[in-house]
């Protein structure tokens, strides 16, 4: 278009809704000592929970929200392609590293706004408007692990909502009230569906508003040091350079979500069994901390109540006890130090609960594709059931790759089974060629956690 | 809060003597400090600047400075440097009449011009643009495809045996055919009841025996590839509009009831408003004589024969 054109079109809008001024509130937001790349965390998470939205609804077109169908449908996702363009499998890869992303930005976020002492008076409100975004954040993160209905999403709901049934007085009806009843089930789905999808989606969009109003009334707090003259000359708009630099970091985070969506595509286990007893739930890493934290504290009602209590507590009180104007970081050594030692316990609780986490053998398809067939021409069907077909002299391996045993483990089972199990029937397969071991413990390490059947088939 | 202080365009500016030295011209505000900083005075001579500090006294009627003397030795107020500020920026704590608010201008256009600021904010805005459009194509490419996907997911063909014989059908009679088939519905498997119509034919000398889809080249590959010169199959919808034609066993005619269309036994249209025959569909006979069809559904209302995806 040109620009008499483009220009015609502004006067058009100009004249109806007021346009120049419009962009001119929206965009000329003064930025005293000048746009700085240490000011683009805000956006990025803006643009998470815009991708978020947007790769939510795109899951929401496909996805079946009860018990018989959400595995299915999330199985069928998986496997849309377009193409040749595995489309499904790289929306869900968004959705769910952008959650990741995002709880990694709002972190980072919080950290910046707290070591720039940007909460301090007049941004208090600013600030609790923020709090509430963070439990927002977390709160939908943990309702969306649910959704695809698969052994670590149950299992790690029924723990988190047994958290909750901790609190006094009111944890066993609010469990039963999120639940649905007693037990996990058909409504505790379409509950955190509803919350996930609704409910969150809702609150997020007006408190993102409030945060933003408030910021445009109020203005950034700018640069911890510095005189005001010298900010003042130093001065920039967020239009152009800010709005070119948030672009730019937008860009990073969304080549970042995209790559590990492409790269590391989430997993789907097998679908949710409520009588698999021996399943071990291990949280989203984001949770791994807390989850830590609960092996550790005695009784569990101070890790569960208690905790959550004291850091909303602490980031709820902060502005208002924190009362001192001082902003550098370099003037407060008391508050940077807490926050390292806070982000460092996190990390530390973090490693440490990764540890005690039983690791599953990485996956490699092909070599498990290969591994089916040795599985199926070796007799193994003989004796052992998968996914409701074989023998039953043997155990039911149909979620045995969600046991967790290492490859060598599997191996020695092939060949000599009594090493593990004295008194074992289980013939020897050593005329198994080491490849073929090889494709065989990885086909066992699959089972129940991918290789699914294709539904678009 | 304290008492709003009341700043009005033109009201005498004194010193300290009570003598007026100029009038209220402008106020510059400065948005690091959201505060008033400085006056701008008009004097005889021009317009000064003179900074809040040296004033003594404000009230709705006069500003009282506590310098003595003129404002002559005052730094002079250069518009070029400044900019209005608009209503949305006005401070708390004053009141001033709208338009007589100025704050510095940002240093990149003081420092490099206007004209060279503005072609650097114009690259800038295009660099803006550059890198949303990456975000909206490389997010929007696959988004649309995976909308397209479950529309453009290709049927599977399967052969379903009928478990009927050719030789218990009558001849030159159709027979309409109920079976069980697995209609796929996205991620399910769904159970359904399909209905095709059986026509076997005496001999293939029969003129009826050869569909008038095969007649007109209508037929994929497909159907070509799978008929037979004893059996024709004919699919139970109306091409006109995806009605069910009923056979007429007095007038020998399949007559559509929704909208008059009607076909002769190997589907050929005789009258109505249908745009193509009935459409035949693939079929294989066994060697013991079962029947096994292809159940295709096609496009309706347009002259052409063409499959649904």
């Amino acid at each position: 278009m040109n620009e008499k054109g483009k220009s015609r079109i502004v006067q058009y809008l100009d004249e109806r809704i007021r346009i120049r001024s419009l962009m001119s509130f929206l965009l000329d937001e003064p930025m005293p000592g000048g746009a700085n790349w240490a000011y683009v965390f805000g956006s990025m998470v803006l643009f998470t929970l815009i991708l978020q939205f947007l790769t939510g609804i795109m899951l929401a077109f496909y996805y079946g929200g009860t018990p018989d169908h959400a595995w299915d449908s999330v199985n069928y996702i998986d496997h849309l392609t377009y193409g040749g363009m595995n489309v499904g499998r790289l929306i869900r890869g968004l959705h769910y590293w952008g959650a990741s992303m995002m709880v990694v930005l709002v972190g980072v976020h919080l950290l910046q706004v707290f070591l720039w002492g940007a909460y301090k008076k007049p941004r208090e409100i600013m600030w609790l408007v923020g709090v509430v975004l963070l439990a927002l954040t977390m709160t939908a993160a943990f309702t969306g692990y649910l959704l695809p209905w698969d052994e670590r999403a149950y299992w790690g709901t029924i723990v988190g909502t047994n958290m909750i049934g901790l609190i006094p007085m009111i944890g066993p009806i609010l469990k039963s009230a999120i639940r649905g009843g007693i037990g996990l089930g058909a409504l505790t789905l379409s509950h955190f569906f509803t919350i996930h999808t609704m409910v969150l989606p809702s609150i997020f969009i007006l408190f993102v508003v409030f945060h933003m109003v408030i910021f445009r009334r109020i203005g950034p707090a700018g640069p911890f040091s510095g005189n005001s003259l010298d900010l003042e000359a130093r001065k920039e708009f967020f239009y152009p350079r800010q709005i070119l630099m948030d672009a730019i970091g937008m860009l990073a985070v969304f080549l970042v979500i995209a790559s590990l969506a492409i790269l590391r595509p989430p997993g789907l286990e097998s679908v949710a069994n409520p009588s698999n007893a021996s399943y071990s739930p291990t949280p989203a890493w984001y949770f791994d901390w807390i989850f830590q934290l609960l092996k550790m504290i005695r009784p569990e009602i101070l890790g569960v109540v208690g905790l959550p209590v004291l850091i909303g507590f602490v980031l709820i009180l902060l502005p208002f006890f924190d009362t001192r104007p001082e902003r550098s970081p370099f003037r407060r050594p008391f508050a940077v130090f807490s926050a390292l030692v806070v982000l460092g316990t996190i990390m530390g609780l973090s490693v440490e609960a990764n540890r005690g986490f039983r690791q599953l053998v990485p996956l490699d398809p092909a070599s498990y594709t290969r591994g089916k067939v040795v599985f199926e021409k070796s007799g193994c069907m003989g004796c052992h059931m998968v996914s409701g077909k074989g023998g039953r002299l043997g155990p039911d391996l149909s979620e045995e790759g969600l046991v967790g045993h290492p490859e060598d483990w599997l191996v020695t089972q092939f060949v000599k089974s009594t090493s593990h199990f004295p008194n074992s029937p289980m013939p020897s397969f050593s005329y198994l060629k080491p490849d073929q071991l090889h494709d065989l413990a990885q086909y066992i390490s699959s089972l129940g956690r991918a290789g699914w059947p294709d539904p678009t088939k | 809060m304290n008492e709003p202080v009341i700043l009005r365009l033109g009201v005498p500016v004194l010193n300290q003597d009570g003598q007026q030295v100029g009038t209220l011209e402008k106020l510059v505000f400065s948005e690091t400090e959201r505060k008033i900083t400085e006056l701008v005075v008009r004097d005889l001579a021009s317009l000064k600047r003179v900074l809040m500090t040296q004033v003594s006294a404000m009230s709705a009627h006069s500003i009282a400075l506590s310098c003595r003397g003129t404002l002559e030795s005052f730094p002079v107020f250069d518009p070029s440097e400044f900019e209005e500020v608009p209503t949305w920026f006005f401070p708390p704590g004053y009141q001033i009449e709208i338009g007589s608010l100025v704050t510095l201008k940002p240093s990149d256009i003081r420092a490099m011009g206007e004209a060279a600021a503005c072609s650097r904010r114009e690259f800038m805005a295009r660099s803006t643009a550059v890198v949303a459009g990456l975000i909206g194509i490389s997010l929007f490419v696959p988004i649309g495809g995976y909308i397209l996907a479950a529309a453009k997911s290709k049927v599977s063909d399967h052969w379903v045996p009928l478990s009927i014989p050719v030789s218990q059908l009558p001849v030159d009679s159709p027979v309409s055919h109920t079976f069980r088939a697995i209609s796929v519905s996205g991620w399910m498997r769904v159970p359904v009841e399909r209905t095709v119509w059986l026509i076997r034919h005496s001999s293939p000398q029969d003129p009826m025996s050869l569909p008038e889809d095969q007649k007109l080249g209508l037929d994929s590959k497909l159907e070509k590839q799978f008929s037979d010169p004893l059996l024709t199959v004919l699919s139970p919808i109306c091409p006109h509009l995806g009605c069910s034609p009923q056979w007429n066993e007095n007038q020998k005619l399949f007559i559509c009831p929704c909208h008059h269309s009607i076909y002769e036994l190997n589907g050929s249209r005789v009258s109505g408003p249908a745009p193509r025959p009935m459409d035949t569909l693939p079929v294989k006979i066994g060697k013991d004589g079962e029947i096994s069809i292809m159940y295709e559904q096609f496009a309706i209302g347009i002259p052409e024969k063409v499959r649904l995806a």
